[in-house]
C-alpha cells in the first residue's frame, strides 16, 4: 500500500476525548459580523502663497508628525546622474541659522526624526517636542544652504556606496533593473556612477533645491496629537509667508526652462513601452551563492486608471505579497527554490512598471525563470479561480483596514488624491469598487498590463555556473551581459605593452611550453583525460601524428559515446547516434585539433589572430588573443602575461536551443618530453566539467588504423 | 533625570492576564480603534535550546509548523487567514519562537483555532520537511551567504562562545537539518510546544469579558507539557582578547567588534544598551558623528546590543571610507570606546539618551501587532508582563556614572571578539 508518508505528532499526546467534544475541531470557526471600517478624516485647506496643508488629527499617541512634500516632476539628470539624491543627503546639512552638527543635536536631543529627501522631508517628534522640531523643519525646507565642506562629504560617501555597490548583488539587480525597464533616457531609468557624479557640483544641487523647494507646488501634512487648530496655527505661523527663493529663468530651443548652475530642466518625454522581444540580460558576479533574478517591463499604468484596482488585485493573486500567491506557491512551496518569490505592478503618474522576481540557488536557475515567466504567460491565457479571487479581494480589504491603524495612511490617502489626481471619493468607495472587481476584469487587466514577450530577464550572478542555460529562454536565443551600472558588458581591458602583437604572443607561448624545436620533435602524441560527469567516469583520448592526423574517442566504461578520425583529408564522426562523414565548418574545425600544437599553424589554417588587450584572468594578466577561424567562427584565447602560457580558451557554440558560450581553462602545466602539456582542463559550458590527465605520451609509436578513416 | 520623568509622555498598555489549568499563559489587550485583533504565541524555545548536533533546528521547526494539523491541510494554513483578510508569519531568536496572525476582528476565533491546532497536534508530512529543508537552504543562502559582510553573525558567534549554544546562528547548519529524524522532530514538539511553555497574546478589537471563554474553548483541552529542560551552560568568561581575519567578496574593510555583556533585563543590560544609543543612535551620537562624519573613516558605522535571555553581546560594526583601512577605522572606532571608559557623559548628553529612549518606547507601541509582541516578551523574559509598560524606567534610571562603569567594565579589549573583513583579493 502506497500513502503519504505522514508524521503525527499527535499520536504522542493523549487528547482527552470529552473536553475536545463541545469543539468541533475539523473545521474553522465561523466569522463573526463584519466589523465596520471607519476610514478616518481629514482636513485641508490651502494658504495664501498657494501651499496646501493636510492635517489628521489622532490623540492616540502623544505624537506628531510634520511631512513637506513638492510635486516635482521627473526630470533628467543626464551626465549628472546622482546629483538629485544629493538634495536630498544635503537637505538637512545647514541651515542658515545652524550647522549640521547643531541641528544633529537638536534633532537627537528632542528623540525626534528629521529626514531629508529631493522632494521633501518628514519630522516626528512626541507632542511636547514638536514646536522645537516644526522651527527646524521651516529652517530647513526654507533656509537650507548646502555648506561646501558637508558637500564633499556627502559625495565622497556616495562614491564609495557606488563602488560597494558591485558588492551587492540585490543593489545591482535594483539598479540595472531600473534601467532596463525604462531605458536610461528616461529619469526612473538612469543609474548613478562614478564618472556621472563626479561631475555633479554643489551649485548644481542648490540650484535645484531652490526651483524646486517652492510653496505653489508644496504640501504640507500634518498627522497625530494635534488639533485642527493647532495645526493651522502651525502652518500659518511657518509657512503662510514663505515666497519660496526667486530664481532667474530662460528658455532653450526646446522651451525647456534654463536655471543657472543647473542647465535645462529636462522632463520625462514620452514613457517607455514595453516592445522589445524578450531577452536575457546577464550580470555576472563570480562565485554567487545564489542567482537574482527578475522579470521587468514599464506598464501603462497611471493611479486614477480606471483599471488599476483589477491590476492590484492581480498581482496580489501573482505575486504581491499573500502567501497564497502563485509565484510563492510555485517556487517556494512546490519546488522548494526559493525562500520567497514576489511581483510588483506599480502604478505611476509617470510611467508604471512591473518585476517579478526571486534569489535561487545556481543549479535552478533556468528553471526559476521558466516557472517565473510561465506564471506571467499563465494568469494572461486563463483565468484565475473563483477562490483565487476571494482570497486577494479579502486580503486586499483587510490589509485596508490593517493600514488605518496608522493615522498617518488617512494623510497619505488626502496626499495621493490631490498629488494623483484621483475622485474624491476614490478611498471612501475602495472597498465597495474592491467587491465589484470580477474574474473577467482581472483576466482583461493581465492582458492590459502583462507583458511576459517583451520582458527583459535580469539575472545576477555567476555567469560560469549558470548563463549559458539561459539562452534558450530569450527570443534572441542568446544571453546580453551588462555590467554593474545597466550598461552593454565591455571586458576590462589595458592596451598591450608597444611592439606585442598575436603573433609575438603565439611565439611566445611555444617557448614556453619549451621551444620550437622541442614541439618539432613531437611525432605523435597520445592525451588521455578523465571526467566525472554525473555520476559516471568519462575518458577522454586524443590521438595526434605529423603532420595532421587527428582521432578523439570518448569513453564511459567499456561503452564508447563519441569517436572522430581524421586522416588528413576526410573526417568520420561516429558515437550513439550513427556515424557521419565530417563536412563543412566540422570539417573545418577537426582541421585545427589535427595539428598537436595548432598556435603554430593559425598561418596554414587561415586563421586571422588580433591581440586585443591584456585583461584579468582568474586574477591573471593575460594576453587576449581573438582569433577568427576559416570558418567564420570567433574565439578568444588568453595567455599568461607571465608565464606566456595558454590559461584560457573561450568561444560560442550555436545550437538548436541558443548560443552557448563554452570556457575551457588550461592549468597544471607539466613537461613530457620537453615540452609542457595541461594536466588539468576545466570546461565550462552551463556545467563545471574537470578533466585531469591521466596519461600524455609522446613518440611512443600509432598503429596506422588509429587514423583510418573507414 | 526628575525632570524628565516628570516631563515623560508615556502610554500604558492595559491588559489583563490569567494561566489555564495546562500551564498556559494568556494576555489580553482590548483597544477598539481599528477593527482587528492581534493573535500570537511566544514559545519559550531557540536555537539556544537545540542539541549541539541539530544547530538551527527550532527556526526549522518553525517552518514546518505552517505546514498542518490533523485538522489542517498541507498548505491550508495560511489560506484560513489570508481568505479571512489576515497576514501572518513567524520568527525566531537565540530564545524564541513568535508566530502571528493579524485578522479583522471578526476572525478572532480563527486565529484561536489555528493556533491551538499548531500547540495541539501539528502534522508534517515528508513532502513539507523536504520542501521546507530547501527553503531554509535558501534563506541561508540569500540571507548569509550572497550578502556582503552576510556572515557577521555566524562569525562573531563562533569565536564569542565556545561552551554556550549561543555560539551558533539560529538559521543553523544545513548537514544538522538534514540529519534531523521523524524522532528529533516528536521529542522537539513534545517537549516544547507545550502550552506550559507559551504564552498566547489578544490585542485589538476584542471583548475582553468574553475572551477568556473563548480561548478556554480552544486550548483547555490541550494537556500540560514536562518540566521544560532549560540550558545550564555557562559561558566562562573570555581568556583575552579574539581577533582575526574574515576574507569577503567586499570590496570595502570593515571593522566587527562584539564584546560580551549581561543578559536582557539586568540593571547593567540596560547600561550597555544605553551607552549603544549613545555610541551610534543618530547623527550627533559619538560613533556617528565622529567616526562617521567628522573622520571619515566609516560610509557606516553601529552598534548595538543582542538581548539574550542568557548573556550576550554588544556589536559595534563599521565599514571603511574609501582607501581606509580596517586598522584606521579600528584605532577610529576605538578613540571612541576609551572615550567612554575615560570620561563621564554630561548631563545634556544623557537627557538626550533619555529623550530618544521615550519617544521609542511610545513608537513600539503604535499598533497592534507590536503591542502583541512586546507583551508576549515582557512577560517571557523579564519581570512580569507589566514590564511592558515600566521597562522605561529602568533606561531612564541609567547614571552618567553607570554608563561610565559599564563602559569600563565590558567595552575593553580583554572582553571582546574583533574581527576585520577584508576583500579577498588581499588574502594571501
Amino acid at each position: 500500500m502506497d500513502t503519504p508518508q505522514a508524521l503525527s505528532l499527535a499520536t504522542l499526546l493523549l487528547i482527552p476525548a470529552l473536553m475536545t467534544a463541545q469543539v468541533d475541531r475539523t473545521k474553522a470557526p465561523a466569522a463573526g459580523p463584519a466589523p465596520e471600517v471607519r476610514l478616518g478624516e481629514h482636513k485641508s485647506f490651502t494658504l495664501a502663497n498657494g501651499m496646501r496643508v493636510i492635517v489628521v488629527e489622532n490623540h492616540k499617541l502623544p505624537m506628531v508628525s510634520a511631512q513637506v512634500r513638492f510635486d516635482i516632476p521627473p526630470v533628467l539628470q543626464g551626465d549628472k546622474v546622482g546629483y538629485q539624491d544629493l538634495v536630498g543627503e544635503l537637505l538637512t546639512s545647514g541651515t542658515n541659522r545652524r550647522t549640521k552638527q547643531q541641528i544633529d543635536e537638536l534633532v537627537d536631543g528632542l528623540g525626534a526624526q528629521l529626514n531629508g529627501g529631493n522632494d521633501g522631508l518628514f519630522a516626528s517628534a512626541l507632542k511636547k517636542n514638536f514646536p522645537q522640531l516644526m522651527d527646524l523643519v521651516f529652517e530647513v525646507v526654507t533656509s537650507a544652504t548646502y555648506p561646501p565642506a558637508e558637500f564633499e562629504k556627502a559625495k565622497t560617501a556616495m562614491l564609495t556606496g557606488v563602488q560597494a555597490r558591485a558588492d551587492d548583488p540585490d543593489q545591482i539587480a535594483d539598479v540595472v533593473g531600473r534601467a532596463l525597464t525604462y531605458g536610461k533616457g528616461f529619469p526612473y531609468g538612469e543609474v548613478v556612477t562614478e564618472a556621472t557624479l563626479n561631475k555633479v557640483t554643489r551649485a548644481q544641487v542648490y540650484a535645484y533645491y531652490q526651483y524646486f523647494f517652492q510653496p505653489k507646488i508644496g504640501y504640507l501634512v500634518l498627522v497625530g496629537d494635534i488639533t485642527e487648530a493647532e495645526a493651522r496655527a502651525t502652518a500659518e505661523k511657518y509657512f503662510a509667508k514663505w515666497t519660496g527663493a526667486h530664481v532667474p529663468v530662460t528658455k532653450d530651443a526646446a522651451d525647456n526652462d534654463v536655471v543657472k548652475d543647473l542647465g535645462p530642466i529636462i522632463k520625462a518625454s514620452a514613457a517607455p513601452q514595453a516592445t522589445r522581444p524578450r531577452q536575457v540580460a546577464f550580470v555576472d558576479r563570480p562565485g554567487s551563492a545564489q542567482s537574482v533574478i527578475k522579470a521587468v517591463f514599464p506598464v501603462d499604468l497611471k493611479p486614477n486608471d480606471p483599471m488599476a484596482l483589477q491590476a492590484q488585485v492581480l498581482n496580489t493573486i501573482l505575486g504581491g505579497g499573500v502567501f497564497n500567491a502563485r509565484l510563492m506557491q510555485n517556487l517556494r512551496e512546490d519546488k522548494g527554490y526559493t525562500y520567497g518569490a514576489y511581483s510588483s505592478l506599480d502604478a505611476d503618474r509617470w510611467c508604471g512598471s512591473f518585476s517579478a522576481g526571486c534569489s535561487v540557488r545556481n543549479a535552478v536557475t533556468d528553471s526559476a525563470v521558466t516557472e517565473l515567466l510561465f506564471e506571467i504567460g499563465h494568469i494572461q491565457e486563463m483565468p484565475v479561480t473563483a477562490d483565487e479571487l476571494a482570497l486577494a479581494k479579502s486580503y486586499m480589504a483587510g490589509s485596508f483596514a490593517r493600514s488605518l491603524e496608522d493615522p498617518r495612511t488617512i494623510a497619505r490617502f488626502a496626499l495621493n488624491t490631490y498629488l494623483n489626481d484621483l475622485p474624491k471619493d476614490h478611498y471612501a468607495t475602495y472597498l465597495k469598487r474592491l467587491d465589484t472587481v470580477s474574474v473577467a476584469s482581472v483576466q482583461t487587466a493581465a492582458q492590459r498590463f502583462l507583458h511576459p514577450d517583451n520582458a527583459m530577464v535580469l539575472v545576477v550572478g555567476d555567469k560560469e555556473q549558470v548563463a549559458n542555460k539561459l539562452a534558450p529562454l530569450s527570443f534572441t536565443k542568446s544571453v546580453v551581459y551588462y555590467d554593474m551600472n545597466g550598461d552593454l558588458y565591455r571586458e576590462a581591458f589595458e592596451m598591450p605593452p608597444a611592439g606585442m602583437t598575436a603573433q609575438t604572443v603565439l611565439d611566445a607561448y611555444i617557448t614556453a611550453i619549451g621551444g620550437k624545436a622541442a614541439v618539432e620533435k613531437v611525432k605523435d602524441l597520445r592525451k588521455e583525460y578523465t571526467a566525472s560527469m554525473q555520476g559516471m567516469t568519462v575518458t577522454m583520448t586524443e590521438y595526434n601524428a605529423a603532420p595532421n592526423k587527428y582521432a578523439m574517442e570518448m569513453r564511459s566504461g567499456a561503452m564508447t559515446l563519441q569517436k572522430v578520425v581524421f586522416d588528413g583529408t576526410r573526417g568520420m564522426a561516429s558515437g550513439m547516434g550513427g556515424k557521419k562523414e565530417l563536412v563543412d565548418t566540422e570539417l573545418q574545425d577537426v582541421k585545427e585539433d589535427a595539428y598537436a600544437f595548432p598556435e603554430l599553424h593559425y598561418a596554414d589554417l587561415d586563421f586571422a589572430a588580433l591581440l586585443n588587450g591584456v585583461v584579468e584572468v582568474n586574477g591573471k594578466k593575460a594576453y587576449r588573443v581573438q582569433v577568427r577561424s576559416s570558418g567564420g567562427g570567433l574565439f578568444n584565447e588568453y595567455y599568461d602575461q607571465a608565464t606566456g602560457l595558454k590559461i584560457r580558451r573561450v568561444e560560442a557554440q550555436a545550437s538548436e536551443e541558443g548560443t552557448f558560450q563554452v570556457i575551457t581553462d588550461f592549468s597544471d602545466y607539466k613537461p613530457v618530453n620537453g615540452v609542457l602539456f595541461p594536466y588539468t582542463i576545466r570546461q565550462n559550458a552551463g556545467m563545471d566539467l574537470t578533466f585531469s590527465a591521466t596519461a600524455i605520451e609522446v613518440n611512443k609509436g600509432l598503429p596506422a588504423s588509429t587514423f583510418t578513416v573507414e | 533625570m526628575a525632570a524628565i520623568t516628570a516631563g515623560a509622555q508615556t502610554r500604558e498598555i492595559k491588559f489583563t492576564e490569567f494561566d489555564l489549568p495546562n500551564g498556559l499563559h494568556v494576555i489580553l489587550h482590548e483597544d477598539h480603534s481599528t477593527p482587528i485583533v492581534a493573535v500570537s504565541v511566544m514559545y519559550h524555545v531557540g536555537s539556544k535550546d537545540e542539541a549541539k548536533d541539530r544547530r538551527g533546528f527550532a527556526h526549522f521547526f518553525e517552518h514546518l509548523l505552517f505546514e498542518g494539523s490533523d485538522n489542517i491541510g498541507r498548505g491550508e494554513f495560511s489560506k484560513y487567514v489570508e481568505k479571512a483578510g489576515g497576514v501572518l508569519n513567524a520568527n525566531t531568536n537565540g530564545d524564541r519562537t513568535y508566530y502571528y496572525e493579524v485578522l479583522p476582528s471578526n476572525q478572532v476565533e480563527l486565529g484561536l483555532w489555528l493556533e491551538s491546532e499548531r500547540m495541539m497536534h501539528a502534522r508534517v508530512e515528508a513532502k513539507g520537511i523536504e520542501t521546507q529543508r530547501e527553503v531554509v537552504k535558501e534563506e541561508r543562502r540569500q540571507r548569509f551567504e550572497n550578502q556582503p559582510y552576510g556572515s557577521i553573525l555566524p562569525e562573531v558567534l563562533r569565536r564569542a562562545y565556545t561552551e554556550h549554544p549561543y555560539q551558533w546562528p539560529t538559521i543553523g547548519f544545513m548537514e544538522d537539518l538534514n540529519a534531523a529524524s521523524e524522532k528529533d522532530y516528536q521529542t522537539f514538539y513534545k517537549t516544547f510546544y507545550v502550552p506550559n511553555n507559551a504564552v498566547l497574546v489578544l490585542a485589538g478589537d476584542i471583548d475582553a469579558k468574553k475572551a477568556p471563554d473563548l480561548v478556554k474553548k480552544y486550548f483547555a483541552a490541550i494537556p500540560k507539557g514536562g518540566t521544560i529542560p532549560r540550558t545550564k551552560i555557562v559561558e566562562p568568561p573570555m581568556k583575552g582578547e579574539v581577533r582575526d581575519v574574515v576574507y569577503d567578496r567586499i570590496q570595502l574593510p570593515a571593522v566587527v567588534e562584539a564584546y560580551r555583556i549581561p543578559a536582557y533585563g539586568t540593571k547593567d543590560f540596560y547600561a550597555v544598551d544605553m551607552l549603544n544609543r549613545l555610541l551610534s543612535n543618530g547623527n550627533s551620537s559619538r560613533l556617528v558623528k565622529n567616526v562617521k562624519d567628522a573622520e571619515q573613516k566609516a560610509v557606516y558605522v553601529g552598534s548595538f546590543s543582542l538581548p539574550f535571555e542568557q548573556p550576550g553581546l554588544a556589536i559595534a560594526f563599521a565599514i571603511a571610507n574609501m582607501g581606509v583601512s580596517a586598522d584606521t577605522l579600528e584605532a577610529s572606532m576605538e578613540r571612541q570606546f576609551a572615550l567612554v571608559r575615560d570620561t563621564p557623559v554630561s548631563a545634556a548628553e544623557l537627557d538626550k539618551l533619555k529623550a530618544q529612549v521615550e519617544t521609542e518606547f511610545i513608537s513600539a507601541n503604535a499598533r497592534m501587532s507590536g503591542i502583541a509582541e512586546n507583551l508576549a516578551s515582557a512577560y517571557t523574559f523579564l519581570d512580569g508582563t507589566k514590564q511592558v509598560d515600566t521597562e522605561i524606567e529602568q533606561y531612564l534610571a541609567v547614571t552618567a556614572a553607570d554608563l561610565q562603569r559599564v563602559a569600563k567594565q565590558y567595552f575593553v579589549p580583554q572582553n571582546r571578539v574583533v574581527l576585520h573583513y577584508l576583500p579577498q583579493s588581499q588574502k594571501k
